[in-house]
């Protein structure tokens, strides 16, 4: 490896964090620059449901303190947004139009919350949980035992569920397609995952399908959703939990092969040389399934960031999916999933 | 590279009432006159720093209509529209918007594109309800002229011919003129009031409409040959009215000659699927219905299934989503109405039961390959890679073409079938022109409008023996900025819609609502108006450098030289990197957002704006 060698890292979340770890260590006198949107440095999106269990000061959420970056000589580039990667050029644009050069890029910036189309048009009356500040202004929004009615309920979303019960909040479920997200659960299982879900002590509301959302009259909780059947569902926060979007869009004009994700081979190099993607916003060539898929927990997109990490510096080594990947009802009644598995 | 021999930005050349060769350092604001200019600098000059009107086939005017709305001029706004597209209210609500792809707005680091389509919309629909269409009308020529076919090239020529004082007459087919206008697209994205007005405009200066009357070779149809002898001449505008043939393979080939598309239950091609449904037929689909094909037809026949009861609708594409010729709108409203859309998979295959009904189609799974023309990807087969979706209903919407077999007279035709033609438009017979996608192929209608535009020219040169109309750069001073700052911040407003339930209650209820008046001027104020060129008369210029201090882009830049092309145009600045070699200062218009802070800063007033556009004059 030339000696100074300029690694970008795209996003600094579990995977764009592994491939800085591997890449430090591969190539101790390698310049790294991590560049995220956010204003925090990494934290573990899993981590964010503790925010209900008292964990409210970001420093407490962080993985590593601030330092670690001086410390491990990388430059850390938060509030940044990347507009543009010119893989021909090996040069970067933010949006506020400074460029930067690169030697490799690993692009690591994930997914956002799909929020499904027919949807968009009460955005406003919904709140995310991606980020610590979002994960925040539920919190504050939520009165002490409130109701939170999830739309859709992935896995994400279910794994927030099981803290809020656990902290004295209340959840109502809303059964859609992208219940149970990114598990594919067979129409003939799905009651049995649902009846699981209820025990925990979701309610589940399953059926009719939504109508609109609006504000709860005065006195009433601030939210009201409306089925086509009449009913209706109050709750002081609705949340959409429909899966994730890769976050794709500035790599429009990049030159590399796009679907939903970043197309990789088993490599997780893209169509440009120069260009590797990791974690949820990659789809990686599946040479059994013959098919581009995309993998998703915690130890599949660590895994791919040390993958990724590793193949930028010399190696030629394929991903493996890491553990199953099935939705299962354990022994004592409760619902579980790999995805929820993270150190 | 050379060093500019005018001594600046100020040196314009080609001014139609200066010296050959002069070089003047004086620039329009200070003349203050219009003038107009046939220059290929000026019209290089437009051509690069306009790349709406550039990317737009009719060359519309997008800064001239748009500042007509933030001037609450909705009837002018509308009359530009109408010199380039006599169909402004239409193209508002259905172009495919070649000009938001390009617009600087949407450059990197300037935000969003412009909306241009739904500024064109608001222009028509905001117009007073009394408004009066200007047209400039030539005498009467003596010349005939047959136009077949009503589509949107047609009706664009026809338009024009008879402002050039033809007498025009038209032979449709069809009931109703408007070719995949009428029958194509459906009511909720092109309401047909809208339709039949601007139609009516577009032939009311006497163009003979004859509709129900078809062209060809069979009984009580009109023969091309007899029109091509009763008229001066004779304009093909016929479209791509066949849909192209599923290729498929495997076990449902068919009978010899048969096509399983036709014959199989369940089974129907996109285009015949909403033609049908235009003409008033009765359509029905299955609970699940599959669309294969990535253009806005199989769009609009997922939109119009779901209408229809289809419960699953699904788009299956070859490619991915990232290359489909749709724009984003689209994509997201037939997503919102519960259209799903999967990529990379072509069909092979139709699956049925024992009675001969459709089940599912067989689709192989495709990755990308290499680039096709304008922007488009090609999806190479995985082979062994075939999975089948099951399905009730499937459209097949993967392409169109043109159909000959009503020619009588021998016709030069490429190796797809379209009509073959020189630079004005004629054929290889004699008078026998063609315009639109007879001659493209399929293509959209924008394009259409605007060759249909282009050919009227040309048939109307040939008739009369000489060039009568001709664009030209008209140039005009503008008095100081007319936009500020403050408006490049302004988001894109996006077009408002129609509430879900709404659409399916009222399925022919149009989606998209319109602008409205406070939209469409928040939205107007955000176009650069990139028709303002700024210019440093550099023999005033003190080089005190404040305009490059409040410039907010590399706008303003020190140069030691600038290109200038074979065809006299501008080319690529040569900055100079130290004070020694600075010979101009020079505005680059590529850069610049004209926010008209240099202008504002100027202590010599060295900086001049003018408005330069693209007119049609009579030579």
């Amino acid at each position: 490896m030339a000696k100074g060698t300029h690694h970008v890292i795209i996003g600094i979340g579990i995977a764009g964090n592994r491939a800085a770890e591997i890449l430090r260590e591969r190539d101790p006198d390698c310049r790294i620059t991590m560049i995220t949107m956010s204003r925090l440095p990494f934290y573990n999106r899993y981590d964010l449901p503790k925010v209900f269990r008292g964990v409210r000061d970001w420093r407490e959420i962080l993985v590593d303190p601030p330092a670690h970056y001086d410390k491990s000589h990388i430059t850390l580039r938060r509030d940044s947004r990347v507009t543009n990667v010119d893989g021909q050029r090996g040069t970067l644009t933010f949006a506020h139009n400074e460029e930067i050069g690169f030697d490799r890029v690993v692009v690591c910036t994930g997914g956002s919350g799909y929020l499904p189309e027919d949807l968009t048009d009460y955005r406003h009356l919904m709140n995310g949980f991606a980020t610590f500040e979002s994960a925040m202004t539920v919190y504050e929004l939520l009165p002490e035992g409130g109701r939170v009615v999830m739309l859709g309920g992935d896995m994400i979303g279910l794994d927030l569920a099981r803290t809020l019960l656990e902290t004295g909040y209340r959840v109502t479920l809303v059964v859609n397609d992208y219940t149970f997200w990114p598990h594919r659960v067979a129409a003939d299982q799905r009651g049995k995952y649902l009846e699981a879900l209820e025990r925990l002590g979701i309610e589940v509301h399953e059926g009719a399908k939504l109508e609109r959302v609006k504000e709860g009259p005065k006195g009433m909780p601030a939210r009201c959703l409306v089925f086509e059947d009449g009913s209706e569902v109050f709750g002081d926060v609705v949340m959409p939990f429909c899966g994730l979007v890769p976050s794709v869009e500035f790599m429009l004009s990049s030159g590399v092969d796009i679907e939903r994700g970043l197309l990789v081979n088993p490599q997780l190099r893209t169509t440009n040389e120069r260009i590797w993607a990791a974690g949820d916003v990659c789809q990686i060539w599946s040479a059994e399934e013959n098919a581009y898929r995309f993998y998703y927990g915690w130890n599949n997109v660590r895994a791919m960031g040390e993958v990724a990490a590793r193949n930028m510096t010399g190696e030629e080594e394929p991903f493996v999916s890491i553990g199953d990947e099935d939705l299962y009802v354990d022994k004592s009644g409760h619902i579980n999933s790999p995805f929820w598995q993270h150190d | 590279m050379r060093n500019d021999p005018r001594g600046g930005q100020s040196g314009r050349g080609g001014q139609v009432d200066r010296d050959e060769g002069e070089v003047r350092a004086r620039t329009p604001g200070q003349r203050g006159e219009v003038y107009y200019s046939e220059d290929p600098r000026d019209v290089g000059w437009v051509r690069e720093n306009i790349p709406c009107q550039t990317a737009c086939p009719a060359g519309t005017n997008i800064p001239g209509y748009i500042r007509a709305i933030i001037e609450k001029h909705y009837g002018g706004s509308y009359e530009i529209n109408r010199e380039a597209n006599v169909l402004p209210g239409i193209l508002g609500r259905i172009c495919s918007r070649p000009c938001e792809d390009v617009c600087r707005h949407g450059w990197p680091g300037n935000g969003e594109p412009v909306n241009i389509c739904h500024l064109k919309r608001a222009a028509s629909d905001l117009k007073s309800a009394g408004h009066r269409i200007t047209e400039s009308l030539y005498t009467p020529s003596g010349k005939t002229v047959a136009i077949v076919g009503a589509g949107p090239a047609g009706i664009a020529a026809a338009h024009d011919l008879s402002l050039l004082g033809h007498d025009v007459t038209m032979f449709e087919r069809e009931r109703d003129p408007g070719g995949m206008l009428s029958y194509g697209i459906p009511e909720f994205r092109l309401p047909r009031d809208i339709l039949k007005v601007e139609l009516h405009n577009a032939l009311r200066l006497g163009v003979e409409l004859k509709t129900g009357i078809a062209v060809g070779k069979g009984e009580g149809e009109v023969p091309l040959s007899r029109l091509l002898a009763d008229f001066d001449a004779v304009l093909l505008s016929t479209g791509c009215m066949a849909a192209i043939p599923l290729p498929l393979r495997g076990e449902k080939k068919g009978r010899q000659g048969e096509d399983p598309v036709r014959t199989t239950p369940g089974v129907e091609y996109g285009l015949d699927f909403l033609v049908e449904h235009h003409r008033g037929e009765k359509k029905t689909v299955g609970r699940r219905v599959a669309v294969v094909g990535a253009g806005f037809t199989a769009l609009d026949c997922a939109r119009v299934a779901k209408r229809l009861g289809g419960e699953e609708i699904t788009i299956h594409i070859r490619t991915t989503e990232k290359y489909i010729p749709v724009t984003k709108d689209e994509i997201f409203e037939a997503k919102r109405e519960g259209a799903k859309i999967v990529g990379l998979r072509s069909p092979v295959g139709l699956i049925t039961d024992e009675s001969g009904a459709l089940t599912g189609v067989r689709f192989v799974q495709n990755r990308l390959g290499g680039w096709r023309e304008g922007g488009r990807r090609q999806a190479i087969a995985i082979e062994g890679s075939e999975f089948v979706e099951p399905c009730d209903t499937l459209l097949v919407a993967i392409g169109q073409k043109t159909v000959n077999d009503y020619l009588d007279v021998e016709l030069g035709l490429d190796r797809w079938g379209n009509a073959e033609v020189g630079e004005g438009g004629m054929t290889s017979v004699e008078g026998l022109f063609a315009a639109g996608d007879y001659v493209s192929g399929a293509a959209t209608v924008i394009e259409a409008v605007g060759h249909g535009r282009q050919v009227a020219l040309g048939l109307d040169t040939w008739l009369m023996g000489r060039v009568r109309r001709k664009e030209v750069v008209r140039i005009e001073p503008v008095e100081g900025p007319l936009r500020e700052r403050a408006f490049d911040f302004i988001p894109r407003q996006e077009m408002p819609t129609a509430a879900l339930a709404e659409r399916f209650q009222e399925p022919d209820r149009e989606v998209e609502t319109g602008l409205g008046e406070d939209l469409a001027f928040e939205e107007a104020k955000r176009c650069y108006l990139c028709n303002l060129k700024y210019e440093i008369d550099v023999d005033n210029c003190i080089y005190c450098r404040a305009c490059i201090e409040v410039a907010p882009k590399n706008c303003i830049k020190l140069v030691e030289g600038i290109e200038i092309k074979a065809d006299g145009t501008y080319g690529d600045l040569a900055e100079a990197h130290d004070w020694d070699h600075v010979e101009a200062i020079w505005i680059d218009n590529n850069e610049c957002i004209r926010c008209g802070a240099c202008f504002m800063v100027c202590p010599t007033r060295c900086i001049s704006i003018s408005r330069n556009e693209i007119v049609v004059r009579d030579v």
